[in-house]
């Protein structure tokens, strides 16, 4: 089986940050699984997500993304960025900006940059659009503007601009962590069920554990900024949950870091 | 109060000596007002009744004040356009807006009238100079809004558009324009506003508009039409208002 996503003990400081937000990270996802993330505010899983996404430099490791390294130091090409798509905890659309346009933003990484500034979307950007549109069960919002549409169709709309890059590998920061209960199953389910029906591999971050054994297979769970289990979601035990959101007790001089 | 202590203190000395300085070096002769009382009831007196037949003048001066605030705005905007993204901290280096936005300081420290004066020195008497006193003076001030409505748009649509592979202009074209759009509408409307206002004095050098025919009348005595001129400046000031209040409402 091929691999979508490899890293190698990574670690990662954000500027000026005494603690690195990712220290000896490495794990390894095979292309078309579906893993969460689990672990709860400040483990380093945004900041994870957000460098396999190219968005972050100055790291050090080896990480290497649908079966090419990373530059520590460079972002991807957009060629490559177009392969990976990400989904968003708030969204991030653009809200003046209807609904399809929004879904046509997906497609500007694979298009040249004269063509995008037109705004000239071919018939087939534009069948992409409907096509991921009707997937996400809002093809009759295609025309409204974002800023009139709820928490959950905002967050369809975001998965529909994911989609329409076609991406191999789906990255989501927290999906559903804005939507009440109900509407994040539902999105969840709609966000596995179209990585899976795309072949694309998956994987996603959560705070909630109930959410991340329904839609994956495989869960890795983070801690400051290390991962503290990775294990096939039929073995995760309820221990090692609680542990991982276990009160983090301050030590003098150290910082926030866990006491073990 | 919020003067307290040594730093109060030495403020208020400070205001105090101010008004205390220009007073004793200004000659203010508070007795020569009082005995302009009747000159000024002359003087209101030969303003009224304001004399209607110079409607040919204020409609020809206000329709050239009108296109040299028009296209001095035209001007500003095209000059701003480069120059706000050139002054956005979030699209170029540090080392290029601040030098941009120091330029623009400068541009707005000198004060329209005497870039027009100084135009008209250049490229003569008429509208032009005006128009173009009116699009470098404008630029100052828009540029540095347009600057500020870039940098104050969310950043996460853009982190968004980066994620997906598109480049710098295109972010700005479909992630930062549709956000900043209704403020640089507004911005523009304003600050057409404002030209209006000043270029209502820019006849008075020579830079052409309605300008020119207060001054006219004034010097020549003919203050009945100053104030028939006068009286359609305010007019035109209150209608534009109003026409911007409610085109900036369309723009939310």
């Amino acid at each position: 089986m091929s691999t979508a996503v490899e890293v190698d003990d990574l670690r990662f400081a954000h500027t000026g940050a005494d603690l690195p937000a990712l220290e000896r990270v490495s794990f390894r996802v095979s292309a078309g699984e579906s893993v969460a993330l689990l672990g709860p505010s400040g483990a380093g899983k945004t900041t994870l997500l957000a460098l396999l996404d190219g968005r972050l430099q100055g790291w050090s490791g080896r990480v290497s993304v649908l079966g090419a390294p990373l530059d520590p130091d460079l972002p991807p090409p957009s060629a490559r960025r177009s392969d990976t798509g990400f989904v968003f905890q708030e969204f991030a659309l653009v809200e003046r900006s209807t609904v399809l346009r929004n879904v046509l933003n997906g497609r500007l990484g694979r298009m040249s940059p004269l063509r995008a500034l037109m705004g000239s979307s071919t018939k087939h950007d534009l069948e992409i659009a409907r096509t991921v549109l009707a997937d996400c069960g809002i093809s009759d919002l295609a025309e409204r503007r974002v800023d009139s549409l709820s928490g959950g169709q905002r967050q369809r709309v975001a998965i529909a601009r994911c989609l329409a890059q076609e991406p191999r590998l789906i990255l989501a920061d927290e999906p559903v962590s804005n939507l009440d209960p109900a509407r994040a199953g539902e999105i969840l389910a709609l966000l596995a069920g179209a990585a899976q029906a795309r072949g694309a591999t998956a994987l996603f971050s959560s705070h909630q554990p109930d959410l991340a054994r329904r839609f994956a297979q495989r869960i890795i769970g983070m801690r400051a900024g290390r991962i503290a289990f990775d294990v096939p979601t039929s073995e995760l035990n309820d221990d090692a949950t609680a542990e991982l959101y276990r009160e983090v007790e301050p030590i003098p001089g150290i910082g926030l870091r866990a006491v073990s | 109060m919020a003067f307290r202590g040594f730093g109060g203190f030495a403020t208020s000395g400070l205001i105090a000596a101010a008004i205390l300085w220009s007073f004793a070096t200004t000659d203010v002769e508070l007795s020569r007002l009082m005995s302009a009382g009747p000159r000024i009831a002359d003087f209101l007196g030969r303003m009224f009744p304001p004399d209607p037949t110079v409607m040919a003048e204020i409609k020809k001066g206000s329709a050239e004040t009108l296109r040299i605030a028009i296209l001095g705005t035209l001007g500003a905007v095209i000059l701003s356009v480069p120059l706000g993204i050139l002054a956005s901290e979030t699209m170029v280096s540090p080392a290029v807006f601040r030098s941009i936005r120091t330029l623009l300081a400068f541009i707005r420290a000198i004060p329209l009238i005497l870039v027009a004066m100084l135009m008209v020195g250049a490229v003569g008497l008429g509208p032009l100079p005006g128009i173009i006193a009116v699009a470098f003076h404008a630029t100052g001030m828009l540029a540095k809004f347009y600057a500020e409505a870039i940098d104050g748009v969310s950043r996460a649509p853009i982190a968004a558009l980066e994620s997906a592979g598109a480049g710098a202009l295109v972010r700005l074209r479909y992630a930062i324009w549709p956000q900043m759009a209704p403020v640089v509408a507004r911005d523009t409307i304003f600050r057409f506003e404002l030209n209006l206002r000043e270029s209502l004095i820019l006849g008075i050098v020579g830079a052409g508009g309605i300008g020119f025919y207060i001054q006219t009348y004034v010097r020549s005595f003919q203050y009945d039409k100053a104030a028939s001129v006068t009286i359609a400046v305010v007019v035109m000031v209150i209608a534009i208002e109003a026409i911007n209040v409610a085109l900036r409402r369309r723009f939310t």
